[in-house]
Parts: structure tokens; C-alpha cells; sequence
């Protein structure tokens, strides 16, 4: 079992009230799942997403990643985790404007201490793979939307992370870039890539192996 | 990774070029001052570090404990020496020696002349036992042993004897003013490190024994001490300093002087170790430098140099906060992508380094320039070339990493904190950021600035309240002229005296002493009967014919001049009339003083008047008329300044006449009254320069901040202007929130320059008034060039097309 969530609610304070993001939310991910997640705004999604890429905390549940229990894990312990298995793919790319595409994908390797012949050799295979070479000294701003994708998704595969969660990953782009990004997640995750995506379109959505609906924080359907 | 630190170091530097300049600019000032005042303290701080047994060397002063005041000097008197070279128990040797000075050396085999040749000391066979001279000729064994015997330092040898080799030197004999012979026995080096002993001819101490001029080399008497007469002590090895002490002390106690005891005046000896000798200001090191160390300019200096510094750190931590959010997404990424927050940190105090070190390099050479700048306060030995001693490089690295740490650990905390998740989710980040601390800085800054400003002017007004302040007595249009001391004869002087009454542009002449208010001081105590009993009071004497008061315009309150030269009569100021109890200038003619079971009576009673600087009280005065002098006062026809230089080329001829060999000196009383205030002018430079710097790194400080604001409140500016809002209310609204700060600011500041000031002023017994108007004209200044800083940026944007900025929202 690769995430396990029991029971999460998530909640803010609002004028003493609490309003609640999430309402009972229980998932199982196993390795090799290709899982959207759709719902109006609002919802929850993004949150989800957020929660289960440990970018941020839940207030009441359990949450197991490879068995361990992240809510009980301390920061360095959590953060190590996140570095070794997750990928992050945006819906505004988010690449680093001050550094090319080479220095962008080498980043997330500097943080988990690769060798320099290895990062060169990685950064090498992911532009060949995504045939973006030619374009590796350019800066983020001279390429198009559908190629700073590219080289998102690039940098998040670049750790061989065992997932990736993708938040509106074609959000910003349009229908043909975004069929060849969504091509390009149905052949990562034949490869075994667990993929977890959050999306608006349900031609995206189709993509995945299962759907999930969420409604004011809380889950539909599976 | 560090290799990837650097590039996004140097691209986001590059990408905020004003912000990066600003940061650096700021920065540099602060490190330029911090190395020029570095690079003098490390000077002060180094001189004669090299002599062997260092520890071990003790120079002999004398300190006196008055009533009401202490003296100090560096003189000893010279029976002291005799007593110490025959009982030398825990004294390894004792080594004196007397600054000395001629007028005149020949070179007997080329008969050539030196005018003045300086630097020189009279000494014995023990001096170079003490300090350890490298000989390139001769040897230290037996040297300056014997009478008539003179060693030379290495580039006075070669300038007396350009053509010889120091072996072919040695015996060489040399002609003192004409009449002391001496021979050369050997050749020294001069010290290469930094040394107050720069002495370049050492004469042997014998050659002065049965010197009719120079007897004071001998001087017998325990009571007159003078500046020149140096003692140097080098205790055994055990380092016995307070066997040494205790038999000062009983030799102090031996040859006490009875009078001065009774007068409450206790003189004790003293050991003053050799690392103390070039910072300490109660005695001076010799007397030959025009420069001197003092501990207390350069306390202040040090503060100066910090506060910069404090000033451009504040910039950087205040301009990287402001512009935190604009590296917000790239910390949300990076932190998403597996960096921890120390990670960040260190990211970010790499980069902060890297602008440090640019600011390092460009301060370097503002430094150089500084050192002009301050070129009075800088001894001339001083260049940046010390900037190559690793103990400076050392230092100058750590106060890098230092700063580095400073200005941006706060800035890298602040980031690192930042959550991913908001700040990729465009969240703004700033929200709980009201600015606070960035505030605070800012008030601290324009404080500094503000405390400068108001000293600056205070300080002025002081100066321009003491140059312009009555000294009660005519200091316009007199001048005086010494007659030469090696010419002694009367003759001569009497002539050239009576040349210069035919000129007709000289209204009145007087030959006299020093003039009224002078550096010099000559005085003695006296006695007197008051209420039964004999007191004592010191005063101060001021010697001058029967026109001398005339010509200075101090009028006589009562009685009359003394009569003439033979009879000793004084004419008393009315400080010292009061001090001896009397109220009524009448009452007290006809009382005496006792002089040396002499009764001096006294004549007549003079207006007060200032007899040295402003600083300090008038204190108890007599005048007394003599014809020993050799100075000449005269004035000239106040109102006709355009014939000046022709009466004073008149004078000059005469002088030509009498003095050919002399060069003429003319002295104006009103210039040397300033030349009292030359420690508060250069006070007063340093202080501009000071502010200058201050206000131009704190307003650049705000620029940035303003830019800052006026940027994130563009779609604010935008809709106001939509609405109608004049480009003058805008400006309002967003000043305001600045003005509010630099106001704030005046009112931390004024209490403190109030208190700095008060407390500078305590040194003077003529003080200015603190008036409230030097207080407003200051916060007004700053205000303006605040308002000035805020206005140029606030105004561009105001002026902007509202469309343009609302559309890019």
C-alpha cells in the first residue's frame, strides 16, 4: 500500500466558526494507480493534493505513506520521505525564471546529493527523453506553456519518484498540449509511475484509472 | 549545489540592479570607514612591538598631585638618572637621553652644512643596550662611552657623507654649531617596523660635561623637570618592576621639595611600560611628532565606522525583507523540490556574501579616497599598502563573514519560512508581514543620522561662538615677530626695533613676551597673607614693556603701570584680585606678594580677558614689565588692510637687514586665537563627513523602501487616480507613512544630541547656547531631504496612466 488515508478533516477558523476543507476523506493508493481527483472549486481538491504531497498538515486522521505514519513523523523525517518519492508537477509550471532548463532540472538532485557525473548523466536522459536538448540553455520565459510543462514534469521525474501529483497539470495550456502532456502521464504511469492528478476536465480525468469526486471537502464517489 | 547557489546568486543580484546597488553602495561606505579607522587603530595599535625583552622596558615620568589639579609629564629630573645608574637594584640598565636640537652641523672633511638637522638625542653607552640596533659600522660595546663621540642612523650618514661606505664614515669628525667636535664611531639602521624611535643622531651624553651652554645635560636640581629629559629602564629578568617602584617612591619621598609640599603639591616617579608609550595622552610620547595617537579619537572614530556599518546592514536587512516576496516563488519551488530551511539560509547568506564582498572591493577604493578626506587625523606613515598584512586580511575577512551574518540571516529566516504551499498558490505572502521590524530599522537609521546632523551644527556654533567670542582684549590687526633666538645680540634687536618704528604703517609697538592669549604658559607660585595666615596661589605671567597693554587695549581698572624694568611691580587681572580675596580693584593696591622672601607689591588691577582658549577659565593673572624680551607687537592702521602687504614687505626688509640668515616669520594674534579651535575644526570636518554619509545611506535605505511601496500599491495609486485623486494626495498618502517614521525618528534623536553634545561641551568653560532652533533646523533638514528622496519616486508613479497599471494587475 503506497498512501493510506483514514478520517482526515481539515478545518480553518473563521469568525469562530469552524468551516471545514475536508470531511472524512479515506483513500487507499496502491503502487501503479492512476488516480483523478474532480470537483467544482473550492472543493478541496488542491487541498487533498497539498495534504498528500506533505506540502501541508491535516487537523484530525491518519495518513500512512509505505506504512509509515506521516502525521506522527517529525519534520526532517517527513521531508526526507517527500524527497525521495514525490514528484511535483503545477498547473503554472513553476520553474525557477533565473536558471535554464538544464539548471532546473539539475535542482532537485542537488537536494537529494547526487555526484555530478550522475546528475549530468540524469539531466542528459531526461532531455533526450522529452527531446527538449536543443532547448536546454534557454531560460523558462523563451519557452512556450506546453514545453515549460515538459520540462515540469521533466523535473519531477528527474528523482525517480514513485509518485506524482499533478495539480491542473494542463490548466494553463491549450487542448493539443495538453492531450500530449496527458499521452505523456498514461505512458509514465504503464511504467509504473503511481500518478495522482487533480483536474476540471473530464477528458483528463478519463485518463485515470479511477475518479474521485469531491463536493465541499468531502468524497462522492470512488 | 554551490556551484547552482551561485548562479541564482548572480542572476537574481543582476535581476534587482537598483536594489542590489543600493545594498551595495551603503554597504561599501560603512566598509570603507571601517578600514581606513581599522587601518589607523592596527597603526596606533602597533608601534614597537619588536624591541627584545619588550615587556621588560619601563620609561621614568612624574606625576604631580596639585589641590585642584595633576600634571603630568615625560621629563625626569636629570639628578634622578645619576641616582638610578649608581643604585640599579632590579634594573637591568637605565638609559637617558635628551632631545636635542642644533641649528647648525658641518661635515669637517667636506665643510658642507646642514641647517637643522633634527632627530637628534644625547645619550650614553647604555641607550643602545636597551634598544638593539642592527650596526653596520662600529659596534654597540663601547659606543657614545666616551666624550665627543656621535652615532648615525643609516640615511643620515648617507646624507651627510653621500659618497662613503659606512666603514669608510667611521671617524669622520662633524662640527656642532661651531664649536662642539665630535667623531663619527659607528652606523646604525634604522628600524624597519613601526617605532616612536626615530632618532637619527645619537651624541654621546659626556661630550655636554663641561658644557657652559648646555648645562642642564648635568643639572644638579631636583625641581626642575624638563619634557626633554627622557628615562628609559630595562628591569633585570626577573622583571622586577615593583622593587623598581618602591625605590622610586622612596627616592620621590627624599627629594621632595619643601615649599611644594606645603602648597598640597605631591610629585611621585613612575613607570609607564613601553607598549603604553605611544597611546597615552597625560604625557605625550617625545616631542617631535606633529601627530599624535589618542585613544579617544579613536574611540570615536571606531563609532563613527560602526554606526555606518549598523547603517548599511540595516538597508540590506530592510530592502531583502521588503523585496522578499519577489524570491517567494522560488523558495515555495525549491522547498517543494526537497530543500530545507537551512539549506535556504545558507543560500541566502551566500548571496548576501557575495554583495558584502562586492561592496569589500568597492570600498577599497573609497577608502583610499577616505584617507584623503581625513588626512588630518591620519599620521603620515599611514597607507593602505597595511592592508597587505595578513593580520588586517584576516580581520577584514571576518568582518565580511560578520556582516554577512548580520544583514542577512534575518532576511534568509524570514524566506525560508515561507510556505509552498501559499506562495505557489499565489497567496500573498506577505500577510502577516506588517512591516514592523523594517519600521523600527528605518527609525534607527534616520535616528543616527538625525544625532549627526544636530551635533554637526551644535558643533558649528560652538566654534563659531568661540572664534567670534570677545577674548577682552583687541586680537584685529596685531601682529608680532620673534627675533631669532640664536642671535642674541641686544644690539641688533634694539636697532631692528627701532627700523621698524620709522615704517609709518605701524601704528604702536610693543616689546614683549607671548602675546595675551597664547599656548605658552609661564607662571610661578606665590605667597600672600590673608586672614592671618600665608596661602598660596599659582599664577600666570605675562611680560611686556609699558605700551604692551596699551596696544592690546586691556584697560587698567585702578592704580597705575609699574614704573619701570628694575623695580619688580605687578599689575594683577581681576580674577586673581578676587582670588586673593578682594572685591574692590582700590582696596587691593598696595597689598604684596611674597617671592622668594621677595615682597612684590602690587600696582595696578587690569580687565579680565581669555589668556589661552575659550576652553578654559580665566585664571589669576599678573603683568609684569621687563625688557627681557624678544618679541615685538605691533598694530597696524586697522582700515587700510590693501596696504598690509606693503608694510609687512617693509618689515621684511628690515629684518633682511639685521637677520639675513634667519627666515622671517610674521604672526597675526587673530589667526593664532583660531588656531586654539584646530582640534574642534577637525572634530567638526570629521562630523560632516559623518552626516554626509549617514543621510545618504539612510535615504538610500528609504529610497528603496519607497520603491518598494509605491510598487505595491500601484493598483491602489492606479484606482485613486481613476477616482480623482491629484498627484499632491498622493503623494500625501504615501509620504505620510515615511514622514511619520523620520518624525519619530527627531523626536528619539533630540534627547541623545542634546545629552551627546552637553556632555561634549563639559570640556569648555565658554559654551554656547543649546538653543532649540539648532534642534528644529536639524529635524527640518532631514525632513526636507526625506521628503526630497520620497517625492522623486512617489511622483513617477503617480504619474503613471492608471490603465496601464490597473491592466497589468
Amino acid at each position: 500500500m503506497l498512501i493510506n488515508l483514514r478520517n482526515i478533516f481539515k478545518w480553518v477558523q473563521q469568525g469562530g466558526r469552524r468551516v471545514f476543507l475536508l470531511k472524512d476523506i479515506n483513500l487507499e493508493v496502491k503502487e501503479g494507480d492512476f488516480i483523478s481527483i474532480m470537483g467544482p472549486s473550492g472543493s478541496g481538491k488542491s487541498t487533498l493534493l497539498n495534504i498528500i504531497g506533505m506540502l501541508d498538515g491535516f487537523d484530525e486522521g491518519e495518513y500512512n505513506f509505505l506504512n509509515e505514519p506521516v502525521h506522527q513523523l517529525k519534520e526532517k523525517k517527513r521531508a526526507s520521505l517527500f524527497k525521495q518519492y514525490i514528484g511535483f508537477v503545477f498547473q503554472a509550471y513553476h520553474l525557477i525564471d533565473e536558471l535554464t532548463v538544464y539548471e532546473n532540472l539539475e535542482m532537485p538532485l542537488l537536494y537529494k546529493k547526487y555526484s555530478g557525473s550522475e546528475r549530468k548523466a540524469l539531466v542528459a536522459d531526461m532531455l533526450d527523453r522529452f527531446n527538449i536538448v536543443g532547448k536546454k540553455d534557454l531560460f523558462p520565459t523563451q519557452l512556450s506553456g506546453g514545453q515549460q510543462q515538459l520540462v515540469g514534469i521533466a523535473r519531477a521525474l528527474i528523482g525517480k519518484p514513485k509518485l506524482i501529483l499533478a495539480d491542473e497539470p494542463t490548466g494553463n495550456l491549450n487542448s493539443k498540449q495538453g492531450e500530449e502532456i496527458m499521452d505523456l502521464f498514461r505512458q509514465l504511469n504503464e511504467e509504473g509511475v503511481t500518478i495522482i492528478q487533480v483536474t476540471h476536465s473530464k477528458k483528463n480525468a478519463a485518463y485515470g484509472k479511477k475518479i474521485i469526486h469531491l463536493l465541499d471537502g468531502r468524497m462522492e464517489k470512488i | 549545489m554551490y556551484k547552482n547557489y551561485l548562479k541564482i546568486a548572480f542572476r537574481s543580484i543582476w535581476k534587482n540592479k537598483t536594489f542590489s546597488l543600493i545594498n551595495v553602495i551603503g554597504l561599501s561606505i560603512g566598509l570603507s570607514a571601517a578600514f581606513v579607522i581599522g587601518i589607523m587603530i592596527y597603526y596606533d595599535l602597533t608601534f614597537d612591538k619588536f624591541h627584545e625583552d619588550r615587556d621588560r622596558i619601563y620609561r621614568v615620568v612624574v606625576d604631580t598631585q596639585g589641590p585642584d589639579q595633576e600634571g603630568h609629564s615625560r621629563g625626569v629630573p636629570v639628578p634622578l638618572i645619576d641616582v638610578l645608574q649608581a643604585n640599579r637594584t632590579g634594573i637591568d640598565h637605565v638609559s637617558p637621553f635628551f632631545l636635542f636640537s642644533v641649528n647648525k652641523v658641518t661635515v669637517a672633511s667636506s665643510q658642507k652644512e646642514f641647517d637643522w638637522p633634527g632627530d637628534i638625542v644625547i645619550a650614553d653607552q647604555e641607550y643602545f643596550k636597551v634598544f638593539k640596533y642592527q650596526w653596520l659600522a662600529g659596534s654597540s660595546n663601547a659606543a657614545l662611552e666616551n666624550p665627543y663621540e656621535v652615532v648615525l642612523s643609516k640615511s643620515r650618514a648617507e646624507k651627510y657623507f653621500p659618497d662613503k661606505s659606512p666603514e669608510e664614515i667611521i671617524g669622520n669628525t662633524m662640527i656642532y654649531e661651531d664649536s662642539l667636535i665630535v667623531k663619527v664611531i659607528g652606523i646604525v639602521a634604522e628600524f624597519e617596523e613601526r617605532s616612536d624611535f626615530t632618532f637619527k643622531e645619537f651624541l654621546s651624553r659626556k661630550s655636554f660635561q663641561n658644557s657652559e651652554k648646555y648645562g642642564y645635560i648635568y643639572d644638579t636640581s631636583w625641581g626642575s623637570i624638563s619634557s626633554s629629559t627622557q628615562l628609559f629602564i630595562k628591569t633585570d629578568k626577573f622583571n622586577s618592576k615593583d622593587a623598581v617602584k618602591a625605590q622610586l617612591d622612596a627616592l620621590a619621598e627624599e627629594y621632595s621639595n619643601e615649599e611644594m609640599v606645603a602648597m598640597g603639591y605631591i610629585r611621585s616617579f613612575n613607570l609607564q611600560p613601553l607598549k603604553a608609550l605611544h597611546l597615552n595622552d597625560n604625557y605625550g610620547v617625545f616631542d617631535s611628532s606633529p601627530y599624535r595617537a589618542s585613544a579617544d579619537v579613536l574611540f570615536g572614530l571606531g563609532f563613527i565606522a560602526l554606526f555606518l556599518l549598523l547603517l548599511g546592514c540595516i538597508n540590506f536587512i530592510n530592502l531583502n525583507t521588503a523585496q522578499s516576496a519577489k524570491r517567494a516563488k522560488e523558495i515555495g519551488i525549491r522547498k517543494t523540490l526537497g530543500s530545507s530551511k537551512k539549506q535556504l539560509v545558507i543560500q541566502y547568506l551566500g548571496e548576501t556574501f557575495i554583495l558584502t564582498f562586492a561592496a569589500a572591493i568597492m570600498s577599497l577604493f573609497l577608502a583610499s579616497l577616505l584617507l584623503r578626506v581625513f588626512a588630518d587625523f591620519i599620521p603620515p606613515g599611514l597607507s593602505l599598502d597595511l592592508m597587505q598584512n595578513p593580520v588586517l586580511i584576516l580581520s577584514l575577512l571576518l568582518l565580511l563573514v560578520l556582516i554577512t551574518f548580520f544583514a542577512g540571516f534575518y532576511p534568509g529566516l524570514v524566506l525560508s519560512h515561507f510556505k509552498p504551499v501559499s506562495v505557489l498558490k499565489n497567496q500573498s505572502v506577505l500577510d502577516g508581514d506588517k512591516g514592523s521590524l523594517r519600521k523600527i530599522l528605518t527609525v534607527f537609521q534616520f535616528v543616527i543620522a538625525q544625532v549627526f546632523i544636530i551635533a554637526t551644527l551644535l558643533v558649528g556654533k560652538q566654534i563659531n561662538y568661540l572664534i567670534n567670542k570677545d577674548m577682552g582684549f583687541k586680537s584685529e590687526s596685531i601682529a608680532y615677530i620673534r627675533a631669532p633666538r640664536s642671535d642674541a645680540s641686544i644690539e641688533k634687536y634694539e636697532a631692528f626695533k627701532e627700523g621698524l618704528e620709522t615704517i609709518p604703517e605701524i601704528k604702536n609697538l610693543s616689546n614683549a613676551g607671548a602675546p595675551p592669549a597664547s599656548q605658552s604658559y609661564s607662571g610661578r607660585g606665590v605667597s600672600y597673607f590673608s586672614e592671618g595666615k600665608e596661602n598660596h596661589v599659582q599664577i600666570q605671567l605675562l611680560f611686556g614693556d609699558e605700551n604692551y597693554l596699551d596696544l592690546y587695549g586691556v584697560d587698567l581698572l585702578t592704580g597705575r603701570l609699574p614704573l619701570n624694568d628694575s623695580i619688580s611691580e605687578y599689575v594683577i587681572n581681576e580674577t586673581l584680585m578676587r582670588h586673593i580675596g578682594f572685591q574692590k580693584p582700590e582696596e587691593v593696591i598696595g597689598q604684596q606678594f611674597k617671592v622668594n622672601d621677595k615682597n612684590i607689591p602690587i600696582v595696578g588691577v587690569m580687565e579680565d580677558f581669555n589668556q589661552s582658549s575659550l576652553r578654559e577659565e580665566i585664571e589669576p593673572m599678573a603683568f609684569v614689565q621687563n625688557s627681557q624680551n624678544r618679541t615685538l607687537h605691533f598694530s597696524f592702521q586697522a582700515n587700510d588692510t590693501e596696504n598690509w602687504p606693503l608694510a609687512i614687505n617693509k618689515i621684511e626688509t628690515q629684518w633682511m637687514e639685521f637677520f639675513p640668515d634667519e627666515t622671517f616669520k610674521i604672526n597675526f594674534v587673530d589667526e593664532d586665537v583660531k588656531q586654539f579651535y584646530s582640534q574642534e575644526q577637525k572634530t567638526a570636518t570629521l562630523l560632516k563627513w559623518a552626516t554626509g554619509l549617514a543621510i545618504l545611506i539612510s535615504c538610500l535605505g528609504l529610497f528603496g523602501l519607497v520603491i518598494h511601496t509605491t510598487e505595491r500599491r500601484t493598483k491602489e495609486i492606479g484606482i485613486r487616480k481613476v477616482l480623482g485623486a491629484s498627484i499632491m494626495q498622493l503623494n500625501l498618502l504615501l509620504g505620510k507613512e515615511f514622514m511619520v517614521l523620520v518624525g519619530i525618528a527627531f523626536v528619539i534623536a533630540v534627547p541623545i544630541a542634546w545629552w551627546g553634545i552637553s556632555t561634549w561641551l563639559q570640556e569648555f568653560a565658554n559654551q554656547t547656547a543649546l538653543s532649540w532652533w539648532v534642534f528644529l533646523l536639524g529635524g527640518l533638514g532631514i525632513s526636507i531631504i526625506a521628503l526630497a528622496v520620497i517625492s522623486i519616486k512617489i511622483f513617477a508613479t503617480a504619474n503613471t496612466n492608471p490603465v496601464k497599471s490597473l491592466s497589468t494587475e
